[in-house]
């Protein structure tokens, strides 16, 4: 069986802050101001709360098999074959992520940035990067994680403090936006924004023991709230529903208002470097998550080939969409129904080695 | 082997930084500085963009003075074309070089266009396009925005964009123009809070300015009440942004002069500096100038529970001595109290006057609707009171805070 360096836990964190938070970036906080209205930014508290208890089932699950992942833990309470399929879904679930994720990146970079250069030419250096990375694997990819994010937190940063010359304060009312019942209900629903914390359980035996597994998935999720959270208001103090609603990339849109006077504008540049790189450490976890399974269910001793045709996958399936409504419907139905694969799943797992008595506390 | 598919991809990584095979150099774009559009004639826009030339400008022609010069640097071209983008790659087919609206800076709507309403059909495209930034500035155009551009040059120095950049910022200075940005204008043609407005910009041929005839008397004026492109004034320059257009949705219904583009400026907050000219109260054959700047943001507060709104603005300001032409001495507390009593009324006055041409016009341009909202739990229940509908019943008091912190560089009189 193929096996993996040890990762910190600061390294965890940051990892699992940077898989979820990334997606703020994107076209999704329009896509929330649709549903929701104004009300965006306290709902994802509702959304990182629900997670949370999600991650909490996940964490019961990881402390019943001590030293186990995710896909063993299938196979040990589910037996082989659905074990087998739920790690299957599981890794499937997380191509689609990340298939997903670079086809956005690529579309909002078209719409922005590179309108000349063609989807193949963006796709494939992206992917040269993600193969890159995946070949080194985890220890590197969560090294090269805790590296960046002080710069892109700081970037982060520079953007929401210089955009408060344009905060409306009056954009955050009517308070409840399109009803306090969407709020919760769409809270809770995309819950799925913070499912990358699934993560920590695909990983598990690379992690520094359960407590810890605990700390980083309950600090990664409430990091992440607060990032998107600050993103959301900042969006909203910035646009009123009934422009942002509109916009394809809120944040790109929100860096390019900057304006300081003639020594101090078209700041965007700054905003890109965070977007690229948290882009990438982003979607590289994500995709070498489902490598990882993949090797893991089909017991691959060497992950070097996986890595190879798993990123050609990638890169075809990020070329298959046919428009940028389509990948903004992946996205809405990712959302809409991510939980089932993160949350659920482990959660029938866990009924399971109840019902079956399977795990330490059967034996105990 | 390997050493050499490392050094062969260092190779072609080196190569790959010296830039695309099809990269465009500085000089291979035309930065367009000002985009112009009317109603066409031939076709249905009228597309006229300001660009500059990027003739050599040697050290011996910079010495050279006149406005012969900046024609040269700068030009324009018009075409009628279907739409924005239809006239680009028409224009692309007679200039020698890509345009690129990177740099825009200035786009200019006609009155006839504002007032037709058809703005919003002529803005989309504009606001979609991402070469222009959302950051340039919105003008309405007396007249046609073709004629506006032909006399749009670069009167000091020879760069256009910081002329209009500098001119843009006096507007903070002196509180006679708006800025509004593309996003601010587009964000109004939206909005459930209020109503769009935009600066004027007018070609003045100098007609006003009476160069012989009779002295003027001792009527007052504040020097506010023109509109743009009627100010008594002449000099190479012929552009000035002077007033407010403003609208209802996408349809421009009226105008505001200097004087009541200042109050409108103060109930938004927007106001930041500039010098007032009032009748001396005890002597109101002579005039005083006065200082003046926003103390704090205006407190705003709307109620909705009624049958009508009801609203209450208080307008904080300070203020500085400039000039008291009747020599009273206006530094002692009881003249002092006595003018700024008068300042608060006349500030008081021009704002409620406002006020009743905005409800007169059905536009909510001093922004209440933002405060307004707070009395909205959803959505929904906001967009059912119609604000922008409802703002014309609204009951409105005006109060005025005044204090003249400083008399300037003479303590007395």
């Amino acid at each position: 069986m193929i096996t993996e360096g040890k990762i910190g836990v600061r390294e965890a964190i940051w990892l699992v802050t940077l898989a979820i938070s990334a997606k703020m970036f994107f076209a999704s906080p329009s896509m929330l101001v649709g549903l929701v209205g104004n009300t965006g930014w306290y709902m994802t508290l509702i959304s990182a709360v629900t997670a949370l208890a999600g991650f909490m089932f996940i964490y019961l699950l990881l402390k019943r098999f001590p030293g186990r992942d995710i896909m063993e833990i299938f196979d040990i309470t589910l037996g082989r074959v659905l074990g087998f399929a739920f790690s299957g879904i599981l890794a499937i679930y997380l191509l689609f992520k990340a298939v997903t994720r670079i086809a956005e990146f690529n579309e909002v970079i078209k719409v922005y940035v590179f309108p000349l250069s063609p989807n193949w030419l963006i796709t494939g250096i992206y992917v040269i990067c993600v193969f890159t990375l995946c070949i080194l694997g985890l220890e590197s990819i969560a090294r090269f994680a805790k590296l960046l994010i002080y710069f892109m937190l700081a970037g982060f940063l520079v953007v929401l403090i210089l955009s408060s010359q344009n905060y409306n304060p009056n954009y955050l009312y009517p308070i409840l936006g399109y009803g306090l019942d969407k709020t919760l209900l769409h809270g809770v629903v995309r819950s799925s924004v913070y499912g990358e914390v699934i993560l920590l359980a695909v990983f598990a035996q690379s992690l520094q023991g359960l407590k810890h597994i605990k700390k980083e998935g309950v600090i990664g999720i409430l990091l992440s709230a607060v990032l998107i959270s600050l993103s959301l208001l900042s969006y909203i103090l910035t646009f009123p529903y009934y422009t942002e609603r509109d916009i394809t990339a809120p944040m790109y849109e929100m860096a390019t208002f900057i304006d300081y006077g003639r020594f101090l504008q078209r700041v965007e540049p700054i905003f890109l470097f965070v977007w690229i790189t948290s882009t990438l450490i982003s979607s590289t976890i994500v995709t070498y998550s489902f490598i990882w399974i993949y090797c893991r269910i089909f017991r691959m001793q060497d992950k070097k080939p996986i890595c190879i045709a798993g990123c050609i996958l990638l890169y075809a399936a990020v070329l298959m969409h046919k428009d940028i409504e389509t990948v903004l419907d992946y996205v809405q139905w990712l959302r809409n129904y991510g939980a089932i694969f993160v949350f659920i799943l482990p959660l029938v797992s866990l009924a399971t080695a109840f019902i079956r008595k399977k795990g330490a506390k059967a034996h105990a | 082997m390997r050493k050499a598919v490392i050094t062969l991809i260092l190779i072609l990584m080196a190569m790959s930084l010296t830039s695309c095979y099809d990269a465009n150099e500085f000089d291979d774009i035309i930065h367009v500085v000002a985009i112009g559009i009317d109603k066409g004639v031939s076709d249905q826009w009228r597309l006229t963009i300001q660009f500059p030339t990027m003739k050599e400008s040697g050290g011996s022609e910079q010495s050279g003075s006149g406005s012969g010069k900046s024609q040269e640097e700068y030009t324009c071209v018009s075409i009628d074309a279907p739409s924005f983008f239809a006239g680009i790659n028409m224009l692309n087919t007679s200039l020698p070089r890509k345009l690129n609206f990177m740099h825009a800076q200035i786009i200019l709507f006609s009155e006839e266009l504002a007032e037709s309403g058809l703005i919003n059909e002529y803005i989309a495209p504009i606001n979609r396009f991402r070469e222009i930034r959302k950051t340039s500035h919105v003008f309405v155009v007396k007249g046609k925005a073709y004629d506006l551009m032909k006399e749009n040059k670069p009167f000091i120095g020879n760069l256009l964009f910081k002329s209009f950049q500098l001119l843009i910022k006096e507007g903070a200075m002196t509180g006679y123009f708006p800025h509004v940005t593309l996003e601010n204008f587009s964000e109004g043609l939206k909005s459930t809070y209020h109503q769009p407005i935009a600066a004027i910009a007018a070609v003045n041929n100098g007609k006003s300015f009476i160069e012989n005839g009779e002295p003027s008397g001792t009527e007052f004026k504040t020097g506010g009440e023109y509109s743009a492109g009627r100010i008594p004034r002449t000099g190479d320059n012929k552009i000035e942004i002077w007033g407010t257009a403003l609208f209802v949705r996408d349809t421009m219904v009226g105008e505001l002069d200097g004087d009541e583009t200042r109050y409108l400026l103060l109930a938004r907050g927007e106001f930041e500096r500039g010098f007032f000219t009032i009748q001396d109260p005890q002597k109101p054959e002579l005039v005083i100038s006065l200082d003046i700047r926003s103390s704090r943001e205006p407190e705003i507060k709307v109620t909705c529970d009624g049958s009508k709104p009801i609203i209450r603005l208080n307008v904080l300001l300070d203020g500085d001595l400039l000039a008291v032409q009747s020599g009273i001495d206006y530094e002692k507390p009881e003249h002092k109290e006595l003018l700024e009593q008068a300042f608060r009324q006349i500030v008081k006055d021009g704002i409620e006057k406002l006020i009743n041409k905005c409800k007169d016009l059905n536009t909510d341009a001093l922004l209440f609707g933002d405060y307004a909202v707070k009395n909205f739990l959803t959505i929904n229940d906001w967009e059912s009171y119609d604000w922008n509908n409802r703002f014309k019943e609204a009951d409105i008091t005006v109060n005025v805070e005044f204090a003249i912190r400083r008399t300037g560089t003479q303590a007395k009189n």
